[in-house]
This record gives C-alpha cells, sequence and structure tokens, in this order.
C-alpha cells in the first residue's frame, strides 16, 4: 500500500532548508569546487524524487520495438484487439501493427519467450 | 589456456552483437522506462448473472513506459468495447470503488462526452488521461488515485479519482491540467464520491468547477 495517497501525506511538502553564509575573505572558500560555502549543495528533495514524464517523450517510445511486443499476461479473448478462437499470443502474432523492420525484431523476441 | 581463448571468441562476439544494435536502435529504445508507480489495469464486465464486485476484474499491472504500451497496442479501445464495459487504471493497491479506503474521502473530475465523441475523442481523450497519470504530469499527483472509463449507451464518461475532496488547490490544479491537456472548451465539474454515491449522477452538485 505504499502507493496509497493516504501513506504519502507523511511525506508531503516540506520547505527546502537553506541558510545565508557572509564571505568577507577569499579564505573562507571551501577548497573543492562541489562545496559551497558554509555545506554542501542539497541535491535531492527532502521526501525524494518524483519520475516525470512529458507526453511528447512517451508517444516517442510508442512504436519502439519493446512497446510493439505481445504483453505477457493473460488476457480475456474478449478484450484483444484481434477476435476468434486463437489463443492470445497466436492472435497478437497475426496482427502485425507495423511492416517496419523493427516489428520483425519483435516478432523473434517474442518467440523466445515462448 | 584453451580455456581463455574460448572465452576471448566470446567476449569478442558479444561485443560485436552489442555495437550492431547500437547503430540500429536509438538508446531510448533499448531500455524500459520505469514508472513513478505501478498501476494496475482493471475491466468492468456487465454480466447480469454476477454482482458488480464480481464482475471487476484485475486484469494485470505495468509499471514502465513501455509495458503501457504494450497493452495499449493489444487491447481494445474504450470505443471498441461493449456498451456496459468499463477500463480502469488505477495505483496498485486502490480498488476502483468508492469503498477503498484511498477513496473514501475523494471524488472525481468527470468528463461526459456525447455519443458523437465517440468516435472522435473517446480513445484519445483515454489515452491522454492515462498518459497524465501515469508520467506523473500533476504538480499534485500523490493525490491521483486513478481513472475510469465507463462505454455507455447515452452518455460515455471519463473520470480521474482523486483522494481527498477537502484539498481545494490540488483538486483544481489537476482538473485545470485535465482540461487544458484535452482541449475541453466547456466546464468540467468535481464530484464527491459520498454524493454519487447516494444520488443519481447526473444529479450530483459540482464541488469544484473549472
Amino acid at each position: 500500500m505504499s502507493a496509497s495517497p493516504i501513506a504519502r501525506q507523511a511525506t508531503h511538502s516540506q520547505t527546502i532548508p537553506s541558510r545565508r553564509v557572509l564571505i568577507t575573505d577569499p579564505s573562507q572558500m571551501p577548497d573543492v569546487y562541489s562545496s559551497t560555502p558554509g555545506g554542501t549543495v542539497y541535491s535531492t528533495t527532502p521526501g525524494g524524487t518524483r519520475i516525470v514524464y512529458e507526453r511528447s517523450f512517451m508517444m516517442s517510445l510508442r512504436h519502439s520495438p519493446i512497446s510493439q511486443t505481445p504483453p505477457k499476461c493473460p488476457l480475456p479473448a474478449a478484450l484483444l484487439k484481434n477476435p476468434g478462437s486463437v489463443p492470445a499470443s497466436q492472435i497478437s502474432v497475426q496482427k502485425p501493427r507495423s511492416n517496419s523492420i523493427s516489428f520483425d525484431e519483435s516478432l523473434e523476441t517474442f518467440s523466445m519467450d515462448l | 589456456m584453451a580455456g581463455n581463448n574460448t572465452e576471448e571468441v566470446e567476449g569478442s562476439a558479444t561485443t560485436e552483437t552489442k555495437a550492431t544494435t547500437n547503430t540500429e536502435v536509438p538508446p531510448e529504445f533499448l531500455i524500459k522506462h520505469p514508472l513513478q508507480n505501478t498501476w494496475s489495469l482493471w475491466f468492468y464486465d456487465n454480466d447480469r448473472n454476477k454482482t458488480w464486485e464480481e464482475n471487476l476484474i484485475e486484469l494485470t499491472t505495468f509499471d514502465t513506459v513501455e509495458d503501457f504500451w504494450r497493452l495499449h497496442h493489444h487491447i481494445k479501445q474504450p470505443s471498441e468495447l461493449r456498451q456496459g464495459h468499463d477500463y480502469a487504471v488505477f495505483k496498485q493497491g486502490i480498488r476502483p470503488m468508492w469503498e477503498d479506503d484511498a477513496n473514501k474521502m475523494g471524488g472525481r473530475w468527470l468528463i461526459s462526452l456525447e455519443k458523437k465523441q465517440r468516435n472522435s475523442d473517446l480513445d484519445r481523450f483515454w489515452l491522454d488521461v492515462v498518459l497524465l497519470l501515469i508520467g506523473e504530469n500533476f504538480e499534485h499527483s500523490e493525490e491521483i488515485c486513478g481513472a475510469v472509463v465507463n462505454v455507455r449507451p447515452k452518455l460515455d464518461k471519463i473520470a480521474v479519482w482523486t483522494a481527498d475532496t477537502s484539498k481545494q488547490q490540488a483538486n483544481i490544479e489537476i482538473g485545470r491540467k485535465i482540461k487544458e491537456q484535452l482541449g475541453i472548451h466547456g466546464r468540467i465539474g468535481f464530484q464527491v464520491h459520498r454524493d454519487t454515491m447516494v444520488k443519481h449522477s447526473s444529479a450530483t452538485k459540482n464541488l469544484y468547477t473549472v
């Protein structure tokens, strides 16, 4: 249930801690480039980061070879795009959605899965 | 020594294969892109011999962009479903029903589609809504529970379910984003599940509108 929005409220919305440091002399600067005066840079946000994908990026993956392979999980025949009495796997093979070279590759990948 | 030689041969063969693959396929196509959440795809069958809950089936889960597309390419679009059927995509662990703990205090942004929109807009709206969800495109995406599409004789409906109706700012941001993404010009309303439970949905008052 970690995905539950209720459970997630525990880590919801905190401000990023910050403080100001006054530098009066070059000798007070840290000697490594990866540090800021008075401490290190915060590289993550409190509560963690989030994986965000723009619509356009997800659309660009729509016809990738992996995205074309049939799902492995059993699905009711009534829900498959090409209805019939043949098993789900064969239905998928019979219905190429693209005639590009990449589709042939996905077919091979699928046979190996069997 | 013989063993070493064999290893070297195998090693160089592997390198060659990899090099070939890299030149033909863009690197983005070689990996699966993980989603922030694992999502469940649900199907509602309207078998009259079964109870409402028995008709609700969790078909599968997915947690990468590619696994979502694999499903999308191989199952029927909403417009191809029989009337009375639903799809739902919810965060794993949340059942697409008001009674679930994650939905009890929640509500939904409701998009009603006229019959003529089944061919023009239904499938496009549903895909865009699901992409908004799984891509975590809302500022308050932690408030999202899931989305449902109902294919019905009169009005087809798409709804985005959120967790807490009292969070006005979060819910309004979600509603505005949906409207903007789908290019809806009219107003859409947000309904509280507890109100929908006791009244017919068309009679339910909107808590928010955008």
